[in-house]
């Protein structure tokens, strides 16, 4: 059985790459190990050594082609095996190794090869010999993924045969869809869905094996990034975190939502997914979630928010957009002018780990509740100082010389739905006192020894809270 | 946590379960015990020590060597109204019983339409350690935990295991409770007077968001200190205590699961059909299932006998290192 060459996924956000050069001539014989071809990414070259023994027939393609990862570029055929004329590598056709079929719906070539309009859209031996083993350890037709990770791309609409799993013996796992998510693009296709369920696996099968489309929402405009980080059924749990976080956040309350309701993570301008949204002030804050729920088919919403989310969800909840159905605050910002305006500046422009540790150290009462693994997801996802530069702007706009420039004290005490605010008494972001003084029917759930994070600090008594709000 | 309540005074484990007993009996006439020489020489691991001098030998009975009719002997007392609790020597000769546990005990108030309950507490030392050898070392519990209306816990804290026992005497049904004689000497606090233990809750003893270890018994405190040090390596373990295989707190499990990702289930029974094997099939069958990023794994007890040489005795059950292992394994990329 030949090998297959694939055209591997040597960085992170590599989604196409292009062979600037083959090593070995097509029908030479290699040796395992030794370099067969030369790839190039926007970032760097590097060469690819040859995956078996045997002899080499390449796929051909255009030069300077961008080739998706994954797809074949050449077979290895090992001694014994037969090996097809140069140019048919084994696809029982002259005409589909050539460079269409980096689009396999090209109408001309599936009429000349069945096998070009394979729905996989790569190059593919006779069926006899196809090889079993193909990308990312996958045997046959499945992918190695975990159920984790596989529920992971099914919300995010990611095809895992698009991923490189970084788990044993290439499994996919939660960190490789992360990963993945937060790429350029991958999170548009979900927001652009106005579908409440996520996008069905099957209906973009293939379709990220193509090159990425150059996807990512315009500044100023576009919606945020979403995700249905649960399915359910009827009124639907909104997440808006706070000021430098982003949806995945709130991964450690979900187990607290009871099965069955639907929860949505919304990330805010400047933040997570929806990175390159702008925001001139709070009020575009609201505009752009009331829009983006709005789009994905939210109607009413129990909204959980937490900081600068808080003041968000009580605006909106204050507009007729949505209709609220209950509104927990979580160390809601908006209640007062003062603010730890060292955090929000030096948080903000964070990229590495040693101060975004020391700087996440501010946000609970006891730094043990933060794991490592923690700090260092943060800090993977600020390192390339996209995010650090989002936020600098928007903290800019929202906390002008030290001050939270907006309240909404008014707003919650107009609100006719359920009111919870849950509040560390060790917050040392936003002070504890903001939540004095508020209308009454504001049930205030004040925690001792309990810092800016009562989610991660409390989890299973906000958990209880939250319960109560959805009964 | 419940312990909360703790005064800070410290009894090892077999102290704890005496004063349960002791408790227990001052509440309660209709308590007794009876086992092998449990009276005057105070139990083979002196756990009722003086206590036949205190209640009397009516009430702390010595038993001849003849477990079956022994635990006809308690079956009966409990369908009179009875409070019995019956002492094995070693858990090992449970076998010697299981008429009467499993026909009898368990089946007697399904049998009768309910018109009668057996509030049987049978206490069995288990686990090996001790050089006991194969026939005096086992951890049988997944034997009686396979059998509807029996009850099984498996304490590993001096606090749970009066708790528990409290708990069990006053239950209506019969319930099994295993206790490790590695763990009689173990020191812990134990607050004074009466308190119960709910039986069938799991507990988690350390919070932690990179994977669940569900350990039982002695395997809680391996559990322990294997999670101190991966915390250097900075792996920050969840480390659940079953407590109670029967009945099994689904939710608990299930919930830690949820969060970490990740399940290692340890237990010094024999892994193949053990109680890691009905965790491990519980989970998952369950919602937890879309939550896994990492095959379940099961720590259990070698497929042999418990051989008498002291290296061997420890490489037959799961120790420290092996679950340092097994977690690594899971946690890193180790290809």
């Amino acid at each position: 059985m030949p090998t297959e060459v694939i055209l591997p996924k040597v960085d992170m956000d590599m989604a196409t790459g292009r062979i600037s050069r083959w090593l070995v001539a097509d029908g030479d014989t290699v040796a395992k190990g030794a370099p067969l071809f030369e790839i190039e990414t926007d970032k760097a070259a590097m060469e690819v050594d040859a995956p078996a023994d045997g002899t080499l027939r390449r796929v051909k393609t255009d030069a300077d082609a961008d080739i998706p990862v994954g797809q074949a570029v050449g077979w290895i055929y090992g001694d014994g095996e037969a090996v097809p004329d140069a140019g048919s590598a084994g696809a029982g056709s002259d005409e589909a190794p050539q460079a269409e079929a980096v689009e396999p719906a090209h109408p001309a070539k599936a009429e000349a090869s069945p096998d070009a309009a394979a729905p996989s859209g790569r190059l593919a031996p006779a069926a006899e010999e196809r090889p079993q083993k193909a990308l990312n350890g996958a045997v046959g037709h499945g992918v190695r993924a975990t159920p984790l990770a596989r529920r992971l791309a099914r919300e995010a609409g990611l095809d895992l045969a698009a991923l490189t799993g970084s788990g044993p013996k290439g499994r996919i796992q939660r960190e490789d869809v992360e990963a993945a998510a937060t790429a350029k693009g991958a999170g548009a296709a979900l927001t652009q869905s106005a579908d409440r369920q996520p996008v069905p696996p099957a209906s973009k099968a293939r379709a990220s094996l193509m090159p990425a489309e150059p996807a990512a929402p315009a500044p100023d405009a576009g919606p945020l990034h979403a995700v249905w980080m649960r399915e359910g059924t009827g009124v639907p749990v909104v997440l808006l975190h706070g000021f430098g976080a982003e949806l995945g956040s709130w991964r450690p309350l979900l187990a607290e939502i009871p099965e069955g309701v639907p929860v949505l993570g919304v990330d805010l301008p400047g933040h997570g997914g929806s990175v390159d949204v702008a925001a001139a002030g709070f009020a575009d804050l609201v505009a752009a979630v009331e829009a983006s729920l709005t789009a994905l088919g939210v109607t009413s919403a129990h909204l959980v928010a937490h900081s600068l989310g808080g003041a968000v969800a009580a605006a909106v909840a204050a507009g007729t957009a949505i209709e609220t159905r209950s509104l927990l605050l979580i160390a809601s910002a908006g209640l007062g002018p003062d603010v730890h305006a060292g955090f929000i500046k030096g948080f903000a422009a964070a990229t590495e780990e040693a101060p975004i540790r020391a700087w996440m150290g501010e946000l609970v009462f006891d730094p043990r509740v933060l794991s490592d693994a923690f700090v260092r997801s943060v800090t993977r996802s600020r390192a390339d100082g996209r995010l650090a530069a989002a936020q600098s702007r928007l903290a800019e706009r929202l906390f002008v010389g030290g001050a939270q420039s907006f309240s909404v004290r008014g707003e919650l005490a107009g609100l006719g739905c359920p009111v919870k605010l849950i509040v560390g008494e060790a917050d040392r972001i936003i002070a504890s006192r903001h939540a004095f003084g508020l209308a009454p029917h504001v049930a205030l759930h004040l925690f001792a020894a309990t810092g800016h994070m009562p989610q991660l600090e409390r989890r299973l008594e906000v958990g209880r809270l939250l319960r109560e709000l959805l009964r | 946590m419940s312990e909360a309540k703790t005064a800070g005074r410290e009894l090892s484990y077999a102290q704890a379960i005496q004063e349960a007993i002791a408790i227990a009996m001052e509440r309660d006439e209709r308590v007794f015990l009876m086992g092998e020489d449990v009276g005057v020489y105070g139990g083979a691991f002196q756990v009722t020590g003086d206590l036949v001098h205190r209640f009397g030998d009516d009430r702390i009975i010595d038993t001849p060597i003849a477990e079956l009719g022994g635990a006809g002997v308690a079956v009966g007392a409990a369908l009179t109204g009875m409070r019995p609790i019956y002492e094995f020597q070693f858990s090992d000769f449970a076998t010697l019983a299981m008429e009467q546990i499993v026909n009898q005990a368990a089946k007697l108030r399904f049998m009768l339409g309910g018109a009668v309950s057996v509030p049987l507490v049978m206490r069995f030392p288990a686990g090996s350690g001790t050089g006991a050898a194969a026939q005096h070392s086992q951890s049988l519990e997944a034997w009686l935990g396979h059998v509807p209306g029996l009850k099984v816990l498996q304490p590993a804290t001096p606090y749970d295991a009066k708790g528990m026992l409290l708990a069990a005497i006053e239950d209506p049904d019969p319930v099994m409770i295993y206790e490790h004689k590695i763990l009689y000497k173990m020191k812990g606090e134990v607050p004074e007077g009466h308190y119960t233990v709910p039986i069938g809750k799991a507990l988690v003893r350390r919070e932690g968001p990179d994977a669940t270890v569900v350990a039982s018994s002695i395997m809680v405190h391996k559990a322990l200190d294997a999670a101190e040090k991966l915390a250097e390596e900075g792996i920050d373990l969840e480390v659940v205590d079953l407590r109670s295989v029967r009945p099994m707190d689904r939710e608990t499990i299930i919930r830690s699961v949820m969060k970490t990702g990740r399940l290692v289930c340890v237990y010094e029974g024999v892994k193949t059909l053990g109680v890691g094997a009905e965790i491990s099939a519980m989970v998952a069958e369950s919602e937890a299932f879309d939550y896994l990023d990492a095959p379940i794994l099961r720590l259990g007890g070698a497929e042999a006998p418990i051989p008498y040489n002291p290296e061997l005795e420890k490489a037959v059950v799961p120790q420290v290192p092996d679950i340092i292992a097994a977690v690594r394994q899971l946690v890193r990329k180790e290809r």
